[in-house]
Order: C-alpha cells, then structure tokens, then sequence
C-alpha cells in the first residue's frame, strides 16, 4: 500500500546537516498494524508524519496506493490524503468550540459530503462507539480516554484506509489506554483498516503485527510479531 | 460548511468574551463616530440641493478694485438681474434678494425684531423652490405691501396657517401694513439663506433703482438647460462696459477705459449655488455660510478613526489568533484546505462587524441630539437618509470585515499544522512586526490629534486675550437706538449721570459684528484712483474713542467744544500706511460730492488710533475713517459696577421713558466671542473627536497588553522563580509598547507640526506653535498608555509563578 525508499529529512544547521530521518526504506502492506518505537528525538514523529504527507522528506521516494507522492503537487497530495489517512494524536486536537457530534462531522464536511450523508454516517459512528449520548457536549466536558474516542471516530469517519497515530495512549491511563489498543486491534482485524503507530509503550507495542525500533533517524531493527 | 464556520466562530467569540466585547465596542465606538462625522459631511454637502434647479442656478459676485482697495460682494448692482435676463437668452430667468436689515412686525401690543426678512422679486419662485402652501405663488409678488410668509411665521403671528389676505403690520422703516398673499413651507435647514419674510420688491422704495455702481442687491440666476455660464461669464465685461460707463464718467467723471487703465476695475462673476455654503465668504453674504476646510478636516478625522478602529479590530484578531491555531492545525489535518480556512476567518470578522454596525447605527442615532447640539446642527434621520445610509452600512461591513480579516486569515491559514499542533508557533508570536506597526500607527494618529487639538486651542486662546486695540469688556450695547428718534442724544446723556456708568457712546460702527460703510477718500482735490483711499467710513460721537477705551497714537480725540471737528477725520494706522502718511495729522483728504461736476470736500485728519481688530482674526486690519456724525443704531455703554442687574433695569427704566419699543442688548465680549463660535465650536467637536480616537486605540492597546501578558505568562513565571520584583516585570511588560509609543511621537510630531502651521496661515494674527506643545502631546500619549498597560502588567506580575508554570 505505500513504499518510502531512501528516505531522509534533515535540517540545515551551519554547514552541518542534523539528520533527523537518515535513509530510511519501509514497505507497508494493507491490512498491517505497526507500531514504531523508540526513544525521544529518534524521529518516530518525523517519520509519521512524512507518511501521513504532513510533512515533506529532504530525499527520497515515497509512494503511496500507486501514486508517487514525491512528485504529486500540494493540491493532489491533500486530496490523496484527505481520501486515505485519518489521523489520531496524543493530546486528540478535537476544536474546543465544537460538540462531540460536529467534530466528528468536520472531516466529511472537507470532503463535500451531503447534509444528509453527513448525518447518517456520523449517527453510525456514534451508535458504532457507543457515544451517542455524548453527542451534543464539548470536548472540555469529557474524560481523557472519551476525548481519544472521539478523535479516533473523527479519524475513521471519511473511512480512511490508513490509520495514523501519534501516542494515542500517551495522555490517558492504562485501563483506558488498553481500551484503546483493543479497539486499533478490533478496526484492524475486522475492518480491515492498515494502522501505524507511534507508541512507547512495548505493551501496547505488541497489539501490532510488526514492531519497528528506531534509533537516531535510521531503522535499528524490525520484528514481525 | 458556511453553518460550522458561523458555529465555530460564535462559541470562539463567546468563549473570549473580554476580547469580543473590547474588540466590538472599540469598532463600534469608531464606527458611530465616523457615522456622526458623515451625517455631518453629507448635511454640509447638501446645501442648497433641495432646489430643483439647484445645478442651473448660479449667483452672480462681484469684484471691485479701486485703487490698492479689493473688495469682493456677494451682492451686484439693482438693475442687474432684469438687464441680464433681457440681454442674454441663456438666461432663463433671474431674481434680486434684499436683507431687510429692521423689519419689526407688530404682535399685539409688542414690536418684533424679525432678522429673516428679504425683499424679493417675484421671479423669486421660479428660481428656487419654495412651494406654497396657501395662495398664489405666481402672483405672490407682484404687488407693493405684499408678503409672503413661512408656516411657521403663520402660527406665530395668527396661531393658524391659512392666513392668505390677511394683514401684517410692519414697523421700522416701511411702516405700513402688508397683505399676506401666500403661505410657503420652511425654508429647509440645509439652505444658504434663511427666510420667513419675503416682502415684494416693489415694496422697496429703491427697488427700481438704475444706479450700476452702487451694489446692493444678492442676485440670483436660472440659466437654460444645457447652457454653459462660463460662456455668459465671458461676455460680461463688455456688458458692465455698456450699462456702467456712462454712469462712471457722469458721476466719478472719468471713462471707463481711463478707470481700468488705472488698474481698478468692476468684475462679475457666476458662483454655482451649490458652491456657496462651504465656498463663499464674501461681503455681503445673506447668512452665515459654512468652510470646506472643516468638511475636510471632519472628514480626515473620520478616516482616522475609523482606521484606529480597524487596526484594533485586526490586531486583536491577530493577537487572538494564537489560541485559534490549534484549531486551524486540527482542520487542516482534518483536511480543510487553505482558502477554506481563510474563508472562515473572514466570514468571521464580517460577522463581528455586522455586529458592530448594528451597535454603531444604534448608538449614533442615540448620540444624534447631543452632536446637533455641540456642533450646531439640525440633522435628522428620515427615510432619505436610510435610501444612502442602508447601502454603506452594507458595504462598509463587507469592507471592514474584509480588511480586518484579512491579516487573520491569510497569517493564520498559513501555520504548518505539524508545528501548531505541537504548540510551537503559539508561543512564538508575542511581538509580531506588523502588529507593532499598527500600533505605531494608532498612536501617531492620536498623538497628531492632541497636537491638532492643542494648537486649535491655544490659537482661540490667543484670539480671545489678544490685545485688540480696544476694550470689549464691561461694554454694554443696547440695540436699536433709533426707536428713541430726536430722544437718542438726551437718553445718552441720562444714561451717562447713571452711577455705575463711565462713559456712553452713540454708533452703530462698532469692532464686532455691526453695520459697516465705505467711501473714498482722494489725496487731491481730484478723482484719481491711483491717489485714494478706500476705507471703512464709521459715524462715532465724540465719546466713541473714549468709551472703547482706544488708544490716540497721534494728535487728539474728536471734541464736542470743537465746532470744526464736523469736517475733522480720524484714522487708524493702517489708513495712515496706506495713504502714505508718516505724520497724519493735520494732513487734508477730499470726498468727492459725485456727479457730472463734482466738487470736493476737505477733511482734515486729526488723530490717528493705534490699529484694533474689527473683524474676524483671520483677516488683516484694514482702513478705518472715524467722522463725527449722528448715528443712532446702538448705544455703547462703558459700566463700572459689580451689580449689572440692577444697571440694566435702570437704564431699562429710562428706556421706557422714552419708547414703548422692545429693549434690547448684549455684552461686547459676548458678541466678540460670537465671531469666533465657529472655531469654538470646531474646538470642541475636534476635542471629543481626539478623546474618542484616543479612547478606541487604548481600548486596542488594553487587549493587546492584556494578550501580550498572557502569552507570556511562562516566562512571567520562570522570572518571578528566579527573582524579579513585580515592579521589574511590570516594567518589562510596559517597555515594549511604550517603545511603540515613543516611535508614534516621532512619527506624529513633525507631520503635526507642518499642518497645523499651514492651518495656521488662514490666521492674520496667530501663534506660534511652542516645543511645550509636542512634550505635552508626547507625554500626554505615554502616560495615557502606561496606565493602560500597566493594569495589565501588573496583573500577570502578582499572579503566582507555581501556577502559571504548571499549566504549561
């Protein structure tokens, strides 16, 4: 589904270069669920990003479901995007002023969805997390672990085929940080939804089914769980 | 997509309520100034237009120059208008106004003073546009003893408004009853003559005048569609050749090529009557016209502030901004595109101004009154004001609210959303080149305010304690002296024995705003304009200089025991210069008696007075001719007591004696400072206009201050755990926008400096502008803005570190 080869991203510090992604290749199947670890500042984010077209590489070839996203212009890329990846992040980035209900609506109002399509989709997301009743409150009025949740139904609701996740457990405690991991398990194994990971929990690390370790930019090892 | 914009933008409002409401008010508070401003611009601007021939109608000015004399009237000879009309075919039709300087209309047992009165001809209704509500406009006129009277004058005089046929009885010099032929509506506010009294020119006994030197008579002309006055201007030195020349040499005895090739002439010229209001201050004027200077400087003021306000508006927008980029991060992940999102910002801001509008519209209604009142006006709001007023107020929202969101929108929908999302951009931008920039802006334009307002005010300061040459204060003038007739002399003398008075005089030539006449003086026995003299000719008794306290700065005073001081003048020094006299006195000047075979009479100059103001400052001192003769229009009274009350009732006593004739007076210093309550006026409307402008940019700087505090908090707290005093980080704080304000007073200084000097120059007799009055400005816009910032400095100074860094 997407391919990084020889991917690198550095920053220009006097005559030096700071290397913060050093010549990494990956190849990612649909239907995988991969955790990236490793310590701080070993570009985990970095590379996230780079996948999720947030972020652009220094060098590189980078393709993704047959299009080649290094040559694609910002327009194409945020469509190809828009179309494919959702995004989940640590602190869930919800928009305060909106309700449960009109976050989750966001996205497919980008994608020029119907008023009513809307409505139906994001009533069967609610219904599917079970946070129906929540619908109408503000971010602000839920607990850590239900923010989460309604960030990963805001990421699922344009029905991405990539997943992309920034420490989703990273804010919230371990019983609602396992439900989390349990729910990533269940899109993966039922829905068949291709998620990547930043984690730096080795616990959560293993509900994947590949664990990639980087160290200073570069893939240190890679296990298929 | 438009509904979650307009959601997201009213709860993020609602959630900063402090910011919204500074940010609202401030734009409203400038946007209902600036309405304020512009109902006053337009009413200006619509002077005149209620004419429906208004484009067509010009009046017809006069230049005259005899001598090194110029005078320019906004009045022209008697038989002007009908010669124009028969002359010139282009001339579609023409009318002649006359003030009727005493018309005193009888109301039972009392005498009325009415200022408003015209003689008209009865052309009068084909020109403007006076609609009759009773009677006959067409034939309104034609008859002596008839007139024609307001609505208002109806009521007033017969408590109802149809009175066509009845009677008014006249006082003063007409003395007779006059018919009411037809009732017409009030003469609208926006109109460079006020009337209530049309009196028919064949009442005026010198209507028919054919004198072409004499200039008399406000004429007005209706010229055909689609003629071009400037043709018709073109043709009329040939035409004052024709009509005046013959007059010339029978009574000045000299040709009219001899008269021009001494370099005086007679010019005509056409002013649009739309031009008159704010373009005409000439002798003559049937009112009291406006100055385009002021619609211009209103209107700067208006720009200026308006720009004060949107700045505030963009800068807290921007400043705001901050907390709003992690929203922008969020839905550019969630795949909004870039001109989604700056559409968002600017649908937006034009939703806060909408509600600004709406705020200012409310609001300048309500101010209305209290503005008429300070600036003198009688705007109204009425269903013509809402056919111009709806419009602009739509534009003006999509304008601002496009301007003010535009910084916001392009900045905001800019942010990378990896790097907002991380937070690093939000603590990035406490400064902000452009913001500062726009502060710098706010100030400069409120420091060059207060330097515009403290040069006005310093020049009427100047004005109203200058000496003048004479002493205005504690003369009483009581008008009209004439209604004692042969009596005016003994009530003079009476008054004079009265304790509490030093001295009295008798004359209508008074240095305020009185009756005026000129003539010509010759240096020979011989009419040669190049040897003359063209001043102001007064008629004063010999108590006159005395009384006004004016200083003799050669020879003597006019005396009641010198029988030949009938034929003895009196200048002022400015005469003296311009006739070239370095020692007036005792020197002989010649009136000429007029006619084919003029004689001259000498008149022998016995004193000269040191130069006193008699108009306007704005204008230089010009000749002056005292003569000793009768004239009874006002009494001046010179008194010396703390009790005028009781004065005033005695010499109302002694008034009554005399005359049943209605008692009427004023203060000199009263009628002095009614020359200048145009200026005052502007002084004051300039005052509340600058502490508006400046109350709106400290409304910006306050949320400003407050943002900046805010964003810095952290670091508030880092350098309060390391050690710094409360007084220290208020200071930091502060510092950086004072720094701003110091930039503004450089800014602000010398481009105040140059144009008020140039306001200046309109002034014959003005100040300089001192160093004091920039330091004062300067330190004036410091503190102002200290205290605003300081409020919140020290807020974010004693809060407490432990919990500003936590939430970090």
């Amino acid at each position: 589904m997407l391919s990084l080869q020889h991917i690198s991203k550095f920053y220009q510090v006097g005559g030096t270069r700071n290397f913060v992604i050093n010549d990494i290749s990956l190849e990612v199947e649909a239907g995988e669920f991969i955790s990236i670890m490793g310590p701080s500042g070993s570009g985990k984010s970095t590379l996230l990003n780079i996948i999720g077209m947030l972020d652009e590489p220094s060098s590189g070839y980078h393709y993704f479901a047959g299009e080649t996203v290094h040559q694609l212009k910002d327009k194409q890329r945020s469509a190809l995007y828009k179309k494919y990846i959702g995004f989940v992040f640590q602190a869930y980035h919800l928009i305060d002023e909106l309700t449960v209900y009109e976050n989750i609506e966001t996205p497919l109002i980008y994608q020029d969805f119907k008023s009513t399509e809307r409505k139906a989709m994001v009533a069967d997301m609610l219904d599917r997390f079970q946070i129906v009743g929540k619908k109408d409150l503000f971010p602000a009025q839920l607990s850590g672990g239900q923010q989460q949740l309604v960030g990963i139904a805001r990421a699922l609701i344009a029905g991405p085929k990539l997943l992309l996740a920034d420490e989703p457990t990273g804010n919230l405690n371990s019983k609602q940080g396992e439900e989390i991991m349990q729910l990533f398990k269940k899109l993966n194994k039922e829905d068949g939804v291709t998620i990547i990971q930043v984690t730096h929990s080795e616990k959560n690390a293993e509900y994947g089914s590949r664990i990639i370790n980087l160290l200073d930019g570069r893939i240190e090892s890679s296990k298929q769980l | 997509m438009i509904k979650n914009y307009i959601k997201t933008a009213f709860r993020s409002l609602q959630k900063n309520k402090g910011f919204t409401t500074i940010n609202v008010l401030g734009l409203a508070l400038g946007l209902a100034t600036c309405l304020l401003i512009v109902f006053y611009v337009v009413d200006e601007l619509s002077y005149d237009k209620y004419n429906v021939n208004a484009s067509r109608i010009y009046r017809v000015n006069e230049d005259l120059k005899l001598g090194d004399n110029k005078v320019q009237y906004a009045v022209c000879m008697a038989p002007l208008a009908q010669t124009l009309k028969n002359d010139f075919p282009d001339v579609e039709n023409a009318v002649r106004l006359k003030k009727i300087g005493d018309m005193h209309v009888t109301k039972g047992t009392e005498s009325i003073l009415e200022d408003n009165a015209l003689f008209a001809d009865p052309s009068v209704f084909d020109v403007f546009t006076l609609p009759a509500i009773y009677g006959d406009e067409k034939t309104a006129l034609t008859e002596p003893n008839t007139v024609v009277i307001t609505e208002e004058m109806a009521k007033k005089y017969f408590g109802k408004l149809n009175v066509v046929g009845e009677n008014l009885i006249i006082d003063g010099n007409l003395q007779k009853p006059i018919k009411v032929t037809a009732v017409i509506k009030n003469i609208p506010e926006q109109s460079h003559f006020h009337v209530d009294f049309l009196v028919s020119m064949a009442s005026n006994p010198e209507g028919h005048s054919t004198e072409w030197l004499r200039s008399d008579y406000n004429t007005y002309v209706l010229m055909r569609k689609g003629a071009d006055y400037k043709r018709l201007e073109a043709q009329f030195p040939q035409f004052l050749r024709k009509y005046s020349g013959g007059q010339m040499q029978q009574e000045l005895n000299m040709s009219y090529d001899t008269f021009e090739k001494n370099g005086s002439y007679f010019r005509l010229n056409m002013m649009p009557l739309t031009d008159i209001h704010l373009h005409s201050n000439l002798t003559g004027e049937l009112g009291t016209n406006g100055n385009v200077e002021y619609v211009y400087i209103f209107s700067a003021i208006a720009i200026f502030i308006l720009l004060i306000a949107c700045v505030n508006f963009m800068n807290l927008s921007t400043a705001r901004s901050a907390n709003r980029a992690r929203e922008v991060g969020v839905r550019k992940v969630l795949g909004s595109a870039r001109k989604h999102l700056m559409f968002q910002f600017l649908a937006e801001s034009t939703m806060v101004t909408f509600i600004a509008v709406i705020i200012a519209l409310v609001t300048a209604m309500l101010a209305l009154p209290a503005f008429n009142h300070f600036a003198g006006k009688n705007i109204i709001v009425n269903s013509h004001t809402l056919t111009w007023l709806a419009p602009s107020a739509l534009i003006a929202i999509l304008l601002i609210g496009f301007l003010a969101g535009l910084y916001p929108a392009f900045f905001l929908s800019a942010f990378n959303p990896m790097q907002v999302l991380k937070g690093k951009i939000s603590a990035g931008f406490k400064g902000g080149a452009l913001r500062s920039f726009l502060v710098v802006l706010q100030f400069s334009i409120s420091i060059f305010l207060i330097i515009g307002t403290l040069v006005i005010y310093n020049q009427l300061h100047y004005i109203q304690n200058r000496d003048l040459g004479y002493n205005r204060n504690q003369v009483l003038i009581i008008q009209h002296a004439f209604e004692l007739g042969d009596h005016a002399k003994t009530f003079k003398q009476e008054i004079k024995q009265l304790p509490g008075v030093t001295n009295a005089t008798l004359s209508g030539y008074l240095p305020v705003k009185s009756t005026r006449g000129t003539g010509i003086f010759y240096k020979e026995a011989v009419a040669d304009p190049k040897k003359s003299l063209f001043p102001q000719i007064w008629s004063v008794d010999e108590d006159y200089i005395s009384t006004l306290a004016m200083k003799i700065k050669a020879g003597r005073d006019f005396s009641a025991q010198m029988p030949s001081d009938s034929n003895a003048i009196v200048i002022n020094e400015t005469a003296a210069k311009f006739l070239g006299f370095t020692d007036p006195v005792n020197k002989v000047v010649y009136r000429s008696s007029g006619g084919p075979n003029p004689t001259y009479k000498p008149y022998t100059i016995i004193g000269m007075v040191k130069d006193f103001n008699f108009s306007s400052l704005r204008d230089n001192i010009s000749p002056v001719v005292m003569q000793l003769n009768t004239d009874n229009s006002s009494l001046s009274i010179k008194v010396n007591t703390a009790n005028i009350p009781a004065l005033l009732s005695q010499i109302e006593n002694r008034w009554k004696d005399f005359t049943p004739a209605h008692f009427q007076y004023s203060f000199m210093d009263q009628d002095f400072d009614a020359m200048y309550r145009s200026e005052q006026r502007i002084g004051t409307i300039f005052i509340a206009f600058t502490t508006l402008a400046i109350v709106i940019a400290c409304l910006g700087l306050f949320g400003l201050a407050a943002y900046a505090a805010e964003q810095r908090t952290k670091e508030i707290g880092i350098r309060k755990v390391l050690g710094a005093s409360i007084a220290t980080i208020a200071g930091m704080l502060s510092l950086d926008f004072i720094k701003l304000v110091c930039i503004s007073i450089l800014i602000a200084s010398p481009i105040a400096w140059y144009l008020m000097q140039k306001w200046l120059q309109d002034f014959a007799y003005r100040i300089g502008i001192a160093w004091w009055v920039f330091a004062i400005a300067g330190v004036a816009a410091l503190f102002i803005a200290f205290i605003t910032i300081s409020f919140q400095s020290i807020k974010a100074a004693i809060a407490n570190p432990v919990n500003s860094l936590r939430s970090e």
